[in-house]
Formats: structure tokens, sequence, C-alpha cells
């Protein structure tokens, strides 16, 4: 026997119920919680108030320019400046897209942070990113930044291989004294604790932050810092009852609540070596990150970071509206970043060329009759992309016919049926079974087939 | 003129391509005859084709076999006007 025994008799019905307060075919689907969410923490439960997300200023960041250029050759100035500009136009005026970040280190870097500038866009605020040197804060300073990213590598594979301090004492005096210096440059540090998820938390993060949090309470409130939380290697795990210094939601409860880090000043920056690094930043808004840090397309260094666009719909899915974000614009970036070079694989979800794209018969037949039924929201209106099919072998005559329908722009009762199209079907059929083809059939092909086979048609629609 | 058993066994053996004096009226067309997908709406198509009638989609690709298409064309015909 079951051990929470239960019967669910059938609640018969003819009229569907297509639950459509999470559906709305017109948003994202929302992500609607019924409970809080738990998690144990030394033992003890604690609840974390996931409802509280749609009230929660939780914003995206971008470091598209910085962690995003290290995994390519470099943007040149016109294009860096036009993606900023594409940039404040997905977050809109609130800023749903809040900061991004910039190298200073060259004349190119600081020649595009100015034109960036010169825009005149409240949002993304753009900040800096330098190492942890005292002296790098003159750069800052003289760009007029009012905040920038500082690395505070925190694992002691850092402080000991890579940064070659002594012990701990000596690695934590060393950042002090930088936080230091960009109090006085009165720039507000924001401390990158690079490797967390293979720090010890108790043995150095804890005691770190702790010192960075009472250093703050001699500063101004512009000032104090803030705390990026690097997944350097993609070791974070979301999911509750994980131990430290892999858990999520432990690392973020320390910081948050145990050393009273506020949340609009806690950061998530993910990277995607286990697949893990759009739904690790989820849960960081989640458990207390108000901010997540992200690249377009989650191009990033080695395996990447959490794709901004991909951010942009958990975000509208968490608040249940749009929030003042121009959604088709993801689609604009896509194409604009392809057309500098960027590869977009066919099956990149939101934008890659096939996303929407339904190759079996099965599915365009269903597509044919409700694009609700195998199209993830109203693509057409959110991102400008209707749903597609793709014909091959698998594809059958419902394939085909939803092919030529979008093809013609027929709707409703204009809709051609498929045993008008059976012509094409069997063209497309034989070049499978009679010609031994091996790849899809482009659009271009079948419009010469449908204007061939179809020519009553073509005339009446193409003509 | 040739009966509407005639004809829809003609349009099968040439649609499917096998032989007329193979097919009985109690004969699948999926099943028996080996009708694939895009033949059944091949058949459909060419059924319309032969009798100068339109046919509802659905409703025509719901029929079995060759015995019911019979019937269901001799229906067809007769809303539609045309002698059979």
């Amino acid at each position: 026997m079951p051990e929470d025994n239960q019967s669910h008799p059938l609640i018969d019905t003819t009229e569907p119920n297509f639950l459509e307060e999470t559906f709305d075919y017109g948003l994202p689907p929302l992500i609607r919680f019924d409970s809080p969410v738990v998690e144990y923490i030394d033992g003890k439960p604690v609840e974390f108030d996931a409802a509280g997300l749609k009230s929660r200023d939780i914003v995206i960041t971008d470091t598209t320019f910085r962690d995003g250029q290290q995994a390519r050759p470099p943007y040149s100035v016109d294009q860096m400046v036009h993606i900023y500009d594409l940039l404040a136009k997905l977050g809109g005026p609130r800023g749903v897209v809040r900061q991004t970040e910039f190298f200073l280190y060259t004349k190119n870097d600081r020649e595009t942070l100015d034109k960036c500038r010169e825009l005149g866009h409240e949002f993304p605020e753009c900040t800096g990113w330098i190492r942890a040197v005292k002296g790098d804060f003159r750069l800052v300073k003289e760009a007029g930044l009012k905040e920038s990213g500082m690395l505070t590598s925190s694992s002691d594979y850092h402080i000991f291989q890579k940064l070659k301090f002594k012990s701990r004492r000596e690695c934590m005096d060393s950042y002090c004294e930088v936080v230091d210096a960009a109090f006085e440059a009165g720039v507000r540090p924001r401390c990158h604790l690079e490797d967390v998820t293979r720090a010890d938390i108790n043995g150095f993060v804890l005691p770190f932050v702790e010192r960075l949090m009472r250093m703050s309470e001699q500063v101004p409130d512009k000032l104090k810092a803030k705390i990026r939380l690097c997944d350097t290697m993609g070791f974070g795990v979301s999911f509750p009852g994980v131990e430290l210094p892999r858990s999520i939601p432990k690392l973020i409860y320390k910081l948050n609540r145990e050393l009273g880090v506020p949340s609009d000043r806690l950061e998530w920056h993910g990277h995607n070596d286990f697949h893990k690094v759009h739904t690790n930043g989820a849960a960081a808004w989640l458990y207390g990150c108000d901010a997540v840090n992200t690249t377009l397309f989650g191009f990033g260094e080695r395996t990447g970071n959490p794709p901004l666009e991909g951010s942009v719909i958990e975000y509208i899915a968490l608040k249940g509206e749009l929030c003042g974000i121009n959604t088709e614009v993801i689609t604009e970036i896509a194409d604009y970043m392809r057309s500098i070079g960027l590869p977009i694989p066919d099956n990149y979800p939101l934008v890659g060329r096939a996303f929407n794209t339904t190759r079996a018969g099965i599915h365009a037949g269903g597509l044919r009759q409700d694009e609700r039924i195998y199209n993830i929201f109203d693509t057409t209106k959110l991102l400008g992309r209707p749903p597609r099919v793709a014909l091959t072998d698998k594809s059958g005559a419902d394939g085909v016919a939803l092919w030529v329908n979008e093809f013609f722009g027929l709707k409703g009762a204009d809709r051609i049926s498929k045993i008008k199209c059976h012509k094409v079907a069997r063209w497309v059929m034989d070049q499978y079974e009679q010609e031994g083809r091996m790849t899809a059939i482009s659009d271009e092909e079948l419009e010469q087939q449908v204007k061939e086979l179809m020519p009553q048609y073509w005339e009446k629609y193409k003509s | 003129m040739a009966s509407v058993e005639e004809r829809v066994i003609d349009v099968t053996a040439r649609v499917l391509q096998i032989d007329p004096a193979g097919i009985k009226l109690e004969h699948a067309f999926s099943g028996d005859l080996g009708a694939e997908s895009v033949q059944s709406i091949e058949l459909v198509a060419m059924f319309e084709e032969e009798f100068g009638i339109e046919m509802e989609e659905d409703a025509a690709l719901a029929v079995e076999n060759v015995g019911a298409a019979i019937e269901f064309i001799t229906k067809v015909c007769n809303e539609q006007g045309v002698e059979v």
C-alpha cells in the first residue's frame, strides 16, 4: 500500500480546462508558488518566502562585455554601443536589466564606456571590473563610475595556488586594503567571491564577509560593499538538502540572514559546467539574492553564464507580468549577434532558428488544430517568431499543410486542407523514399513545389 | 457508366498500385491494403477528383474500409447533386 493512500476519482467534463491561470498564452508560463520553500540550516527548518519574489525588487545584471568577452574575440566599440542600446530597450524603463560591467584597462574600454553613457539611458547602469589592486580604483574614479567589481577570490585553490598568499589572514587583509581604497575613492566595491562554491565557508568566506559588513558600517549607504557570489566552476546546486559549499540555499542564507547582507547587495554569478546555470540563477533569486548576473545567450568563459534572455523570461514567469520588458528585442539582439558572427545553435531556446519549429508530423497535426498544443507561449506576440514546421520524412501531410498555410498566411476557415496539399506531401515523401534524401527540406525548395503543384492557390494568394 | 463500387476499386488500385481483382469490400485501406499516411490523403484527393465532389477532411479520413468508402462517397454525391 502507498504510504499516504488517497482516492482520486475522475472529474469528468466535456469542457477542457487549459489551466490558463498558469498557462496564459500571452505570457511565458507563470511560476506560481503554493507554499513556502523549506531548507534545513544547521539542522533546523528555515522558510524562504518564494511568493515574495513577486514584490521583491529582483533584477538582472549583465556581464556580456566582461565575462562574455572572455570567450570570444573582442567586440568593436560600435558593436558594444549597439548591444548596450539594445539591452536598455530590452530591460525597459523599470530597469529590469539593471547594470552592466565594463573592463577599464584599454583606451577602447574607456571609449566604449563613454559612448554608452552618451546614449543617456538610465538603465543598465555602467559599472567597472578591476583586479583587487588598490591602484586600479584610480581607473574607476577617473571613469566617473559609482561602482566596480573587484576580484576577491575565496577558495584555497585561488588563495594559495593562484594568488600565492602565505595565509588566509594575509589574503583577507590584502582584500580589505583594496576595499578601503574603494571607499576612499568614493566608489562602491562589489566583492566578487570567486570560486565560492569550492571555498571553506566557515573558515574564510563568512569571516571575510563579516569584516566587509563591519567596514561598510563606517561608510554611507551608497558605498556599502556588495557581494557577488561567483560559482566559478559551476559547482553550485540549487535543491535543498545539499551541504556547503555547493548548496546555493545555504550559502545565501548564511550571508543574507546570519551576516545581515541585504538582498539588494547580493548577486549570483554562475557558470554552466554542469548544465545548471540558469536554474541556479533563478534559485539564487528565490533564496535571497536580488541580482542574477548574466550574459546574452549565455556566452561566457568556458561553458558560459546564465543566459540573459532566459532570465528575462524567468523574471516574467515569476512576476506574472511584463514589467516594462520589451521581449521582442530578444529576437532583435539575436539577429544582430548572428550578423556579427556569434554562433547560436538552431535548437537554442528562445532564439535558435528552430526553437519553435516542429518536425514530427503528429506535432504538426497538433499545431494545425491549435498552435498552443506545441508552442511554449505566444511566440509571435512576445518574440516576433510564429511557430513553424520543418519538413522531413516524419512530417506527414499535416506538416505539409501547416507549412503551406503559414506560407500563404491563411488562418481559420481560409486554411487549405491537407487533402489539397497531397501532391506536395507526395513530393516530400518521394524525396526520402525514392531519392534517398537525408536532410530536411528547405523553405525555398517547398516554395518552388507549391508554385508548381498547387498553381491555383499560388495564383490566388501569391500573384 | 461504371458503378460507384467499380470506380472506388479502380482509384484504390491506382493509388496503392495493387491489382484491382484482389480488392474486397471488407478490406481496410490501412491494415489490409497497406495504405500509408500520405496515401490515405491521396486516396481522398483522387476520390474527390474522380467523382467531382468535396469531402469533409476528417470524416473522409475516418472511413476505414472499401465498403464504407463506397457508402460514404455515394452519400456525399447525393448531397452534392452528383449523379452516380
